[in-house]
């Protein structure tokens, strides 16, 4: 037990304060704050990796140029049609949140969210060169395009599988418990041992798809560098990846659905399938919101994937923007280019981090 | 329980079982000879069971091959940072959330967003900074970026905010300091919260991929999950699909272990981890 030893030296409670937090914010100081405003000031230089280290004034000012050459190109005009696939998708999302919004089955923020990413949606991706002009940088915007169509396919995949193994696992039987083990366990596991799993899964020699398919006489697919089927594959991966936080969270959601709801729903003949529309869903809303925005935030960090199973390969059509922000920076050495990048990345992620937050305070009141 | 109740499990048991499968295969050709698959991979049950059977390619990997040196590297950054993690966490947590002091509003901010920042957005300067100081290829250039992020604070300082003011007022009467209060008192009452970050910080810094990729460029400072990637591009030709597998065993080993034994910890830890960071 403690000794009475408060007369003796007793540190106020702001020293005592000052100790406690120096050497986290020491930390989060050198390591965090700092390298972050750093990164911002890397954009804004002409920043050889190999000319800066052997020469530390080899880095000239050149302002916002960085961002114009990976962003922007010369005779860039906009048509709402340029780019039918997202500004389609764009249009119907803002049209969709105005009606949810409308018939009262989104919240205000939910709603708004989702108006602006369409409108992003839409917007964005309707800028293109001219008949003379090209983009400075022809790779970054179909990268950030791939990054959302890998979001696109993986987030609605992971929840909506998340959301039926929640409903039909939801229960204190030992049975359940155990399958619930079972399809949380390759959570755990890391990227790189998921890649060679899979990388080999999808082998059209040895993997185990191809001997399946040749056992009912098809012939293998090519999955990994046949173009549209490696999309494919990398997100198949990524759903058998990380599907339990996704479960866990709507587990979660579920044990605050009263139980007498069921049972009134039971008196309406309502079990079942039905009662997961008409009961479940609506009051799941809150944790599928939070479910999608937290999979937005970690899909669109997406890198091992990629990186290990495609090499952002075949032609560049499971290239994804940290991938693109590794190799401009450490194959191409072009830190000032690739820290443009990763500022454009920041104010994505943060925007939603932004969400995250204000969507977690609202479940707590 | 009745008998939907059975055929329910009954008809989840498929899909479980298929999702287990990628793992069950890379147990079993692990255990199989490399010149057998090097043929084929689907000799028994499509190559889910392990005949012919062979425990040599763990033998080999623990002979030769830098795979228990990546082990080993992997074992001293993630119990480092999780020690380091848990120092700075208790500490600050503790004192954001009880003690009063000037400007704790705005430290408390100033933390929160600290949470919005992706490491894809700081590792190119952070790769610089290292490489002036020389700092590369060592063990706490791979702990120390991840000590410095946020969530555990969070975490230790919500688990503090919850604990009734009584405690600490009556050790206060007593006149213990503020600091021995958080020794004796605060500390044995965080246990469980400490586990929930122990085990968060662990498999993070076990698993993590990019930070190490950029910082570990000598094959001494890899570790397993980094040593992984480096060999699994060209694994049928150079060693051996078999042995690639068994040190995708070794390396899922410990996390696998770790969320069998702590799996209420493991899973609240996930969540927590995902929701707030």
């Amino acid at each position: 037990m403690p000794e009475h030893q408060g007369s003796r030296r007793a540190l106020s409670q702001r020293q005592a304060a000052l100790i406690l937090l120096l050497p986290f914010m020491a930390v989060y100081g050198l390591f965090l704050v700092y390298p972050f405003f750093k990164g911002v000031w890397i954009s804004l230089h002409d920043w050889n990796l190999m000319a800066v280290a052997f020469n530390p004034d080899a880095k000239t000012y050149v302002g916002l140029r960085n961002y114009e050459r990976v962003m922007w190109g010369r005779d860039i005009t906009w048509g709402a049609l340029a780019n039918p696939g997202f500004q389609i998708v764009g249009f119907l999302g803002m049209v969709a949140s105005y009606l949810l919004y409308r018939s009262g089955r989104a919240g205000r923020v939910t709603a708004l969210a989702m108006g602006i990413a369409a409108l992003l949606l839409f917007v964005l991706p309707g800028f293109h060169p001219d008949a003379g002009g090209r983009w400075f940088d022809r790779r970054f915007w179909p990268t950030v395009g791939n990054t959302i169509l890998f979001v696109g396919l993986a987030v609605p995949g992971v929840t909506v599988t998340a959301m039926l193994l929640a409903a039909a696992l939801d229960g204190e039987t030992r049975a359940k418990a155990v399958l619930r083990t079972l399809f949380f366990l390759s959570q755990v596991l890391s990227v790189t041992v998921v890649t060679l799993i899979w990388q080999i899964m999808f082998s059209p020699r040895q993997g185990l798809i191809a001997n399946l398919t040749e056992l009912f006489g098809g012939s293998p697919v090519v999955w990994l560098t046949a173009e549209g089927f490696a999309m494919a594959a990398i997100v198949i991966a990524t759903i058998w990846w990380s599907l339990g936080i996704a479960m866990i969270l709507f587990l979660a959601g579920l044990q605050d659905i009263s139980k007498d709801l069921y049972e009134a729903g039971a008196l309406d003949n309502a079990t079942g399938a039905k009662a997961f529309w008409h009961i479940t869903l609506p009051n799941l809303k809150r944790t599928i919101t939070v479910v999608v925005v937290l999979q937005i935030i970690l899909h669109f960090q997406v890198f091992g994937q990629s990186h290990l199973m495609t090499n952002g390969g075949p032609n560049d059509t499971t290239q994804v923007l940290v991938r693109y922000i590794y190799q401009t920076a450490f194959r191409d050495s072009e830190l000032g280019r690739a820290s443009a990048m990763a500022v454009f990345l920041f104010v994505i992620m943060g925007a939603f981090s932004i969400l995250q937050f204000v969507l977690g305070r609202e479940t707590e009141e | 329980m009745n008998r939907s109740y059975y055929w329910l499990i009954l008809a989840l048991s498929i899909p479980a079982f298929l999702w287990l499968v990628p793992t069950i295969w890379m147990v079993s050709l692990s255990f199989q000879p490399n010149d057998v698959l090097a043929r084929t991979t689907s000799t028994t049950a499509l190559g889910l069971i392990p005949i012919p059977f062979t425990p040599d390619n763990y033998i080999a990997l623990f002979r030769f091959g830098q795979v228990p040196m990546w082990f080993l590297n992997s074992l001293i950054v993630s119990a480092g940072m999780t020690l380091a993690v848990l120092a700075v966490s208790t500490t600050a947590g503790y004192a954001l959330a009880r003690l009063d002091f000037p400007f704790k509003g705005p430290i408390i901010v100033l933390c929160l967003m600290g949470l919005m920042v992706p490491e894809q957005a700081v590792f190119i300067p952070l790769y610089t900074m290292f490489a002036d100081w020389g700092w590369h290829n060592s063990h706490h250039a791979l702990i120390l970026p991840r000590v410095a992020v946020p969530i555990g604070v969070f975490l230790m300082m919500q688990f503090f905010k919850a604990i009734p003011k009584d405690i600490e007022e009556a050790a206060r009467i007593d006149g213990v300091g503020w600091l021995q209060i958080f020794w004796h008192v605060m500390l044995p009452l965080a246990r469980p919260a400490m586990m929930t970050l122990a085990i968060l910080t662990f498999l993070y810094a076990w698993n993590d991929y990019l930070w190490p990729l950029v910082s570990a460029q000598q094959r001494e400072f890899f570790t397993i999950t980094l040593g992984l990637a480096s060999i699994q591009s060209n694994f049928a030709q150079a060693e051996g699909l078999g042995r690639v597998m068994a040190s995708g065993v070794i390396a899922s080993l410990p996390v696998v272990v770790l969320f069998l034994v702590f799996q209420r910890y493991v899973v609240r830890a996930m969540t927590a981890g995902g929701t707030k960071g």
